[in-house]
């Protein structure tokens, strides 16, 4: 921007003189002045409207990071404000000049309707089959049947494994039940209406959506198809009613590491009467609060998932469990891991209880490791009439193991089996039936960590006092510190304070909404296989289960360390246990949101047009949304300066600025930027209005420059070498680089490109009554010396400017910051610190290879700011 | 707060009866002369009576959609300026409705200071078209 300034209004300015002599008639003048008003409106909003696409685009930038969880609002919301935005600076330059850059809109049209593609991308079901029974299900029909169901048909169909009866209700099924009679359009609205991810009560439209859904009817056709896949099995029960269970299959579930653990409602034992009550449930589930926000967190879209439905014969399970073909917490051990307890495997996923573990080698005799045989207070049975219930388990089974040897050694033979087939470490449901019988009821992929050992020199001998739990379960590992939040029932997941540990008697799925905001999970019940284990384990939470008595000995309020690897937690913060903490998981990288927004971002974010001196730096060669917010700026700027001269209007040219004497200043008023017309050539400071270059000037003039450092042998060497290579640094030569300081202002506004010394500069301000749309732009370039020096002084430059709050960036040598939102007095006090910084670093790049020099300056500099800046006595 | 008085008439139109209530009285507080509308053909109707300078107007609205109250409006007095306020993130719409010839488009939830600015800016440019056009008339 700056070389087009300067070359502009060297010309600007020699028309100067012969349009003086050239007076305009009074009517024109004020049809000039008319049109140039109505230019600089544009170019007012075409400002603001550039503001807001960087201001998307560093929230996108931000997200794409990947280590704040965001939903898909970002990535439409934010796109669609750098593509209405874009569009209206096209407009703006339109009515800047009237015709010149058309081409705009073809660029424009062409990554519109590459975002386009990005954003409406759908999935399209092809086979229309309502239900499919699970003989004829298999892993190729993830789309149709879900991961669950399509893993379910393999092992059934392919490994022959014993699988209960069943079917499922497709995809296909599910979108049209959700479209039929506008469901989805009535779900779409209300979470419209909800606003914001960070507004919306997720328990109200949580809670509208399942209602929704719950008074809806079961389209005709999918009633038929359940209806006959049920008849199928019936009569191969001999025509005895078959209990089902019934369990959410969603499509999506499986994908980058997600587990949505007990996302999602599954209800067993379920008489054919009920059937469709339960299968509505189940499709309702997808809008549980959990899943509204795990879908949030982890990146998923609505649209993304779809809930087919798996319906089971039920087993009457004697026992059951779930097994990890390897150590969820240490990826280097692939030993396998039994989880068992008596009855259903509901209580072991739930993870209301303790159950036993059984830790089998990979040896060909499948030698049996370990036993931890738990106190299994609980088990989960079938009622007689429909549904579970939770019951006391018989005393001489409580402590007593839930499965034999040679039972423990078959199941690690299925799992291996399973393992082997899908060539991934699984995590398998089972279940035993009353004759001895092994079921298979799901299997997954297994996510497993890395286990970070503490070093040798971690010692704890002297926090002995303050440990007020060890031998808990390793649920999840890593340590958090924060303080104590217990949490009874689902009313308080409401007043839970970000960053506190949560505290809870059962390790239930009901709160994993909580986890992602914990600093960690303690709880009083629970395994690592439940499902709240495996949420923590994904957000990388430390969680720490069966820690008995929790509830009791804490009080909220308390700060506790959790070491979850150690299974321990201390009273207090223990510095030497958080360093050893794992670092931060970014969470949604792979998530298919996450995927989208950086998809759609090519086509926005990067910046192609660099030189707007090049012959390349044109509408065509826009090839994305900044490229064309670079050029109309650009362009914007090079008209409104033009203006004068096109018009040979004298009062739009530059006046030179008479500050004492006539300075290397020139001026161009853009509107209401000096109190009056001002005749002649020159403009006095005190006939400027306009606030951002008045606050320039007070900072630049604020205190005298003693000239620039003496320059120790080596610098001037670099200058001397560097002016030998390139003449036009000579100073005193008449070259581009001998160009003068440049203002376009206006009351509110101040656009200067100067060069001092070797560098150039440009700054941009906006500074007015309307906060949200102040900013300040400064970037930064150049020097006489050599690279290093350069460098040196710009990195010098950024540190301060991040020192006040400015958002700074350096690309070798070029600096460019940024600071927006803030009120007047505020953007104010930071120009000023840029007309102290663009006197102050002139030729400073000389002593930057000099550490102390640096030091000198840093701590000169900020002294002097601080004394520019503070608040000045009423 | 901005207190300063705006003395041009804006037209809200939006069928949501809290929002634009709100909406309504946020606008007054800060100075400007509010008339409301919850539909599009009484928003028509009023601007035939009233001549608004500016309109706020929701894009989603039972029977008349914002999009043909807007061509009605325009009908009526072509240098109208006005702002399309939206729950539907669509580009399209968007760019269609700007294409149409609206001076802006917000999305809801909106930032009331937003749209201040958005209504100041609008009748700015309102004022210097009718300016530019009694000058070619002249």
């Amino acid at each position: 921007m700056l070389k087009i300034i300067a070359s502009f209004s060297k010309r600007l300015f020699r028309r100067n003189q012969e349009t003086d002599n050239l007076p305009l008639e009074a009517g024109e003048i004020e049809k000039l002045r008319l049109t140039f008003k109505s230019r600089y409106h544009s170019f007012k909003l075409l400002l603001a409207n550039n503001s807001r696409i960087l201001e998307a685009m560093a929230e996108m930038e931000k997200a794409l990071q990947g280590e704040e969880p965001f939903s898909m609002s970002l990535v439409q919301s934010n796109s669609t404000k750098v593509s209405v935005n874009v569009f209206r600076m096209i407009g703006d330059i339109e009515n800047i000049a009237p015709g010149k850059y058309t081409a705009l809109k073809d660029s424009f049209k062409e990554i519109q309707k590459r975002i386009d593609a990005l954003l409406v991308q759908k999935k399209v079901i092809v086979d229309k089959r309502l239900v499919i029974p699970l003989a004829g299900v298999d892993s190729s029909m993830v789309d149709m049947a879900g991961g669950k169901m399509a893993n379910l048909g393999d092992i059934k169909n392919r490994l022959e494994m014993n699988v209960p009866e069943g079917f499922v209700i497709t995809a296909a099924a599910h979108e049209l039940f959700m479209t039929s009679k506008g469901l989805q359009k009535e779900v779409d609205r209300l979470f419209q209406v909800a606003g914001s991810d960070e507004d919306r009560n997720l328990d109200l439209v949580s809670s509208q959506c399942r209602q929704l859904i719950m008074a809806a009817e079961v389209p005709e056709p999918i009633c038929l198809a359940v209806t006959t896949a049920y008849s199928a099995i019936k009569e191969k029960n001999d025509g005895q009613e078959v209990r089902m269970a019934v369990r959410s299959s969603a499509y999506g579930e499986d994908a980058v590491n997600s587990s949505f653990a007990g996302q999602y409602r599954s209800e067993l034992n379920v008489i054919f009467p009920r059937f469709f009550h339960y299968y509505k449930q189940v499709v309702a589930s997808k809008y549980s609060v959990q899943a509204i926000s795990y879908k949030m967190n982890r990146g998923f879209r609505d649209e993304d998932i779809a809930m087919c439905v798996g319906c089971l014969a039920m087993v009457d399970a004697v026992v059951g469990g779930v097994i990890y073909t390897g150590n969820p917490l240490d990826n280097r051990d692939n030993s396998i891991y039994i989880n068992s307890t008596w009855g259903l495997p509901k209580a072991v996923v739930d993870g209301n209880d303790l159950c036993d573990l059984f830790v089998v080698a990979r040896d060909e005799a499948l030698t049996i490791l370990r036993r931890e045989v738990r106190e299994k207070k609980y088990q989960v049975l079938c009622y007689e009439e429909e549904g579970c219930v939770r019951s006391e388990t018989d005393a001489y089974k409580k402590n007593t193991p839930s499965l034999t040897d040679e039972q423990i050694q078959n199941l690690a033979d299925h799992a291996v089996r399973i393992e082997q087939y899908y060539e991934s470490p699984q995590d398998i449901e089972w279940a035993i039936d009353a004759v001895g019988k092994i079921y298979i009821l799901q299997s997954r992929p297994l996510q497993q960590l890395e286990l970070i050992l503490p070093g040798e020199e971690l010692n704890l001998q002297r926090y002995q006092s303050s440990l007020v739990a060890e031998g808990g379960i390793n649920a999840s590992p890593g340590v958090a510190c924060g303080s104590v939040f217990k949490v009874n029932k689902k009313a308080e997941i409401l007043q839970f304070p970000d960053g506190a540990v949560l505290i809870v008697e059962q390790a239930l799925p009901t709160w994993a909404p909580l986890v992602s905001r914990a600093a960690a999970v303690v709880s009083e019940q629970g395994g690592f296989a439940g499902h709240l284990a495996n949420v923590a384990r994904e957000f990388g939470i430390p969680a720490l289960f069966g820690v008995k008595g929790a509830m009791v000995k804490l009080q909220n309020g308390d700060i506790v360390t959790v070491a979850a690897d150690l299974g321990q937690m201390y009273l207090g913060c223990i510095s030497v246990l958080l360093e050893w903490t794992r670092p931060a998981s970014k969470l949604m990288l792979g998530s298919p949101v996450y995927e989208l927004l950086r998809e759609v971002s090519r086509e926005i974010i990067p910046l192609h047009l660099l030189d707007p001196e090049s012959r390349e730096f044109t509408p065509q060669n826009c090839k994305t949304f900044h490229d064309i917010t670079r050029f109309i700026h650009e362009k914007s700027v090079y008209e409104m300066f033009n203006f004068g001269k096109d018009h040979s209007f004298s009062e739009r040219s530059s006046k030179q600025l008479h500050y004492k004497v006539p300075m290397n200043w020139w001026i161009l008023n853009l509107d209401d930027g000096f109190s009056h017309e001002i005749e002649g050539k020159y403009v006095k400071l005190e006939d400027i209005t306009s606030i951002p270059m008045l606050a320039f000037w007070e900072g630049f003039a604020a205190i005298p420059w003693d000239g620039p450092p003496a320059i120790d042998g080596a610098g001037m060497t670099s200058i001397l070498f560097r002016s030998t290579m390139n003449p036009a640094l000579v100073t005193g030569m008449s070259t581009k680089y001998a160009e003068r300081n440049y203002f376009m202002v206006s009351k509110n506004y101040c656009t200067l490109s100067s060069r001092l010394g070797y560098h150039f500069c440009t700054m941009e301000a906006m500074v007015s009554e309307r906060s949200g749309e102040n900013y300040l732009g400064f970037k930064f370039k150049g020097g006489a010396a050599d690279y290093e020096r350069c460098v040196g002084r710009v990195h010098l430059i950024r540190d301060i400017l991040e020192q006040y709050g400015f958002r700074a960036t350096v690309n070798i040598d070029n600096l460019d910051a940024r600071l927006e939102g803030f009120n007047m007095e505020h953007m104010r006090r930071h120009v000023k610190i840029l007309g102290y910084l663009t006197l102050h670093t002139r030729q400073l790049d000389m002593v930057m290879n000099n550490r102390g020099m640096v030091n000198y300056y840093m701590a000169k500099f900020t002294k002097d700011i601080d004394s520019l800046i503070k608040p000045q006595p009423l | 707060m901005e207190k300063k008085q705006r003395g041009f008439k804006l037209l809200l139109v939006d069928d949501e009866d809290f929002f634009r209530e709100a909406t309504a009285r946020q606008l007054t507080v800060r100075g400007f002369h509010v008339l409301t509308a919850d539909c599009g053909e009484a928003a028509v109707l009023m601007t035939q009576n009233e001549r608004p300078e500016v309109v706020v107007l929701d894009q989603e609205m039972p029977g008349m959609r914002g999009s043909e109250t807007f061509i009605e409006i325009k009908k009526i007095d072509p240098l109208i300026e006005v702002i399309v306020l939206t729950g539907n993130t669509s580009v399209d719409n968007a760019i269609e409705m700007m294409q149409q010839g609206t001076f802006d488009y917000l999305m809801k939830p909106v930032n009331i200071d937003e749209l201040l600015y958005k209504i100041e800016d609008a009748y700015t440019r309102k004022k210097l078209n009718e300016r530019q056009n009694q000058d070619a008339a002249s």
